[in-house]
């Protein structure tokens, strides 16, 4: 496995958020879906270092990693692509994917090939490579953020909602550049647009109130009648 | 299109002020460029502070005091000039603010912003009185024949020795321009500043580049301190006009503009001489720069608020 949780707590304050979550990838596409407030982003922040697990254990290519400092989990193989994008706006988009790879080993000996594989995956950051990123539509940021995760060369993609704020036609591109994504690294992706990312996914699981309601394969998942109802509005 | 005719226009209007000044009077511009090479060089190293870190650093001329006097005791004891001094001088004020980073200000960078400006604030005033048990407050100069070095061209004579401060200046903001624009370093620096959780997101050890950030600009504010010994005297209480008037520099000029305090500077320094060029209006020199950081301050919120 890449990444293994086990029984995982935590929460901010007094406020319990994750109440013993079981999850892992291998080297495939998970999707995690609920509702909000259910405890994604708080997962995510945990395995980033975010935020400091209470209980329970993160183990990232057999090593514990729960309670690092973000820095040095990115620097061991994991890339995120957050909610909010948090790229450095006054900067182009040249900078931002520099630095993606800058301060990773894995990426940071393979800058230009990661550059070639980021411009072609995103023919618009070519257009605008000398832009500054705060200048650009959200969309375009959207695909600035997975292209500066991508030069790091990760071992483990984590996106954090990336459809949130996109229109459709955005919503699909974004997925369908992730399916094909999937065939070389590892990826969790966060989602409440269901049945889009079930596209690009092969495993799933649905978390609610903190725990893991259900676990099951892309198919399973579109099939099951909790999901049906309660995410594809069927 | 507006922007750039605003843009030409007031470089036009600068231009012209500059030419009739010096017509009139040119020992205004010059002595202005003086002074203003003089404030910039100080207040640059506070601009890099409040760019990247975000914390107003109010122990800023405390440092340049403590700079001063190691100077003033290294000169004494060794016999040697300031500029030989100021190598080590800057190597420990880089030293002494990267443990003032590590034991105090760390700890507050993530309370609210009062906290840093409190704490900054005992510092200056802790530092300053440690150099009054230490030197007491009585005035210490040295001399030196270079500082009265003049130039004549035609019926004018002026000193030149003060553009050393004007070319440090110089020196610094295309120094850090070039570091922070065109360095892996110095870009993380700036990405730091413009989002630090992106920043660790990307894998750049925040709180060292907060730490590397802040023990630079007490380094250059330590090498500020160095050559400031050769044409001041040092005091405990001598940095203290300089925080103030670094933090209006860098208000004027706008966080994270570190050319746009050498331009404030100018236009700080032109200004007061240009006071002093009336004989009745010299004590008043000092209010011009009040004054402008009045003007700055109230035309930029007009200015927001129409926008």
């Amino acid at each position: 496995m890449i990444l293994d949780i086990k029984k995982l707590e935590t929460g901010y304050g007094k406020l319990r958020v994750l109440r013993g979550v079981d999850l892992s990838v291998g080297r495939e596409s998970v999707g995690l879906f609920g509702p909000n407030g259910a405890g994604k982003t708080t997962l995510i922040n945990a395995i980033m270092g975010m935020v400091r697990p209470w209980a329970g254990s993160i183990e990232f290519e057999g090593a514990p990693i729960g309670g690092r400092p973000t820095h040095l989990v990115a620097r061991a193989g994991i890339a995120l692509v957050p909610q909010e994008r948090e790229l450095f706006p006054g900067m182009s988009v040249a900078d931002n994917l520099e630095l993606g790879a800058a301060y990773v080993p894995r990426g940071r000996d393979i800058i230009e090939k990661q550059l070639d594989t980021v411009l072609s995956l995103f023919p618009i950051l070519k257009e605008r490579y000398r832009q500054l990123v705060g200048t650009m539509s959200g969309g375009q940021q959207r695909m600035v953020a997975i292209g500066r995760a991508l030069m790091a060369n990760p071992i483990l993609l984590i996106l954090d909602e990336p459809s949130l704020g996109l229109q459709p036609s955005i919503v699909a591109e974004v997925f369908d550049r992730l399916s094909v994504l999937k065939k070389d690294v590892a990826i969790l992706v966060t989602e409440q647009n269901v049945r889009e990312s079930l596209r690009a996914i092969d495993r799933g699981y649905v978390i609610e109130n903190g725990r893991v309601l259900l676990e099951d394969t892309a198919e399973g998942l579109a099939k099951n009648p909790h999901v049906v109802s309660a995410y594809l509005g069927l | 299109m507006v922007n750039k005719r605003k843009t030409t226009l007031v470089v036009a209007l600068i231009a012209a002020a500059a030419v009739i000044i010096l017509a009139w009077r040119p020992t205004v511009l010059i002595y202005g460029l003086q002074a203003a090479g003089l404030y910039a060089s100080i207040a640059v190293p506070m601009g890099l502070i409040l760019g990247i870190v975000h914390i107003v650093n109010l122990a800023h001329g405390e440092f340049l005091m403590v700079a001063a006097y190691a100077t003033y005791l290294l000169c004494k004891s060794l016999g040697i000039d300031p500029y030989l001094a100021l190598l080590p001088v800057t190597a420990v004020t880089a030293g002494l603010g990267f443990v003032v980073y590590k034991l105090t200000i760390r700890q507050t960078l993530k309370a609210p912003e009062l906290n840093q400006l409190i704490l900054t604030f005992g510092l200056g005033i802790s530092m300053t009185q440690i150099a009054n048990l230490l030197f007491t407050s009585q005035t210490r100069k040295l001399s030196f024949d270079y500082v009265s070095a003049s130039i004549d061209i035609g019926e004018l004579s002026f000193g030149v020795y003060n553009f050393v401060f004007l070319g440090a200046a110089l020196l610094m903001v295309v120094g850090l321009r070039w570091y922070l624009t065109r360095t892996t370093a110095g870009k993380a620096a700036v990405a730091v500043g413009q989002n630090p959780r992106g920043a660790a997101i990307v894998g750049i050890d925040v709180d060292r580049t907060y730490g590397f950030v802040f023990a630079m600009a007490t380094a250059l504010v330590g090498m500020m301190g160095a050559m400031l010994i050769t044409r001041s005297a040092v005091f405990p209480t001598v940095g203290s006009p300089y925080t103030m008037k670094s933090f209006c520099l860098v208000a004027m000029a706008g966080i994270g503009n570190i050319p746009g305090i050498l331009g404030a500077s100018i236009l700080l320094g032109v200004s007061e001489n240009l006071l002093k060029a009336f004989r009745g209006l010299r004590g008043w020199a000092d209010i011009v720069f009040f004054v402008l950081i009045i003007t700055v301050i109230l035309g930029r919120s007009i200015r927001g608020k129409k926008a």
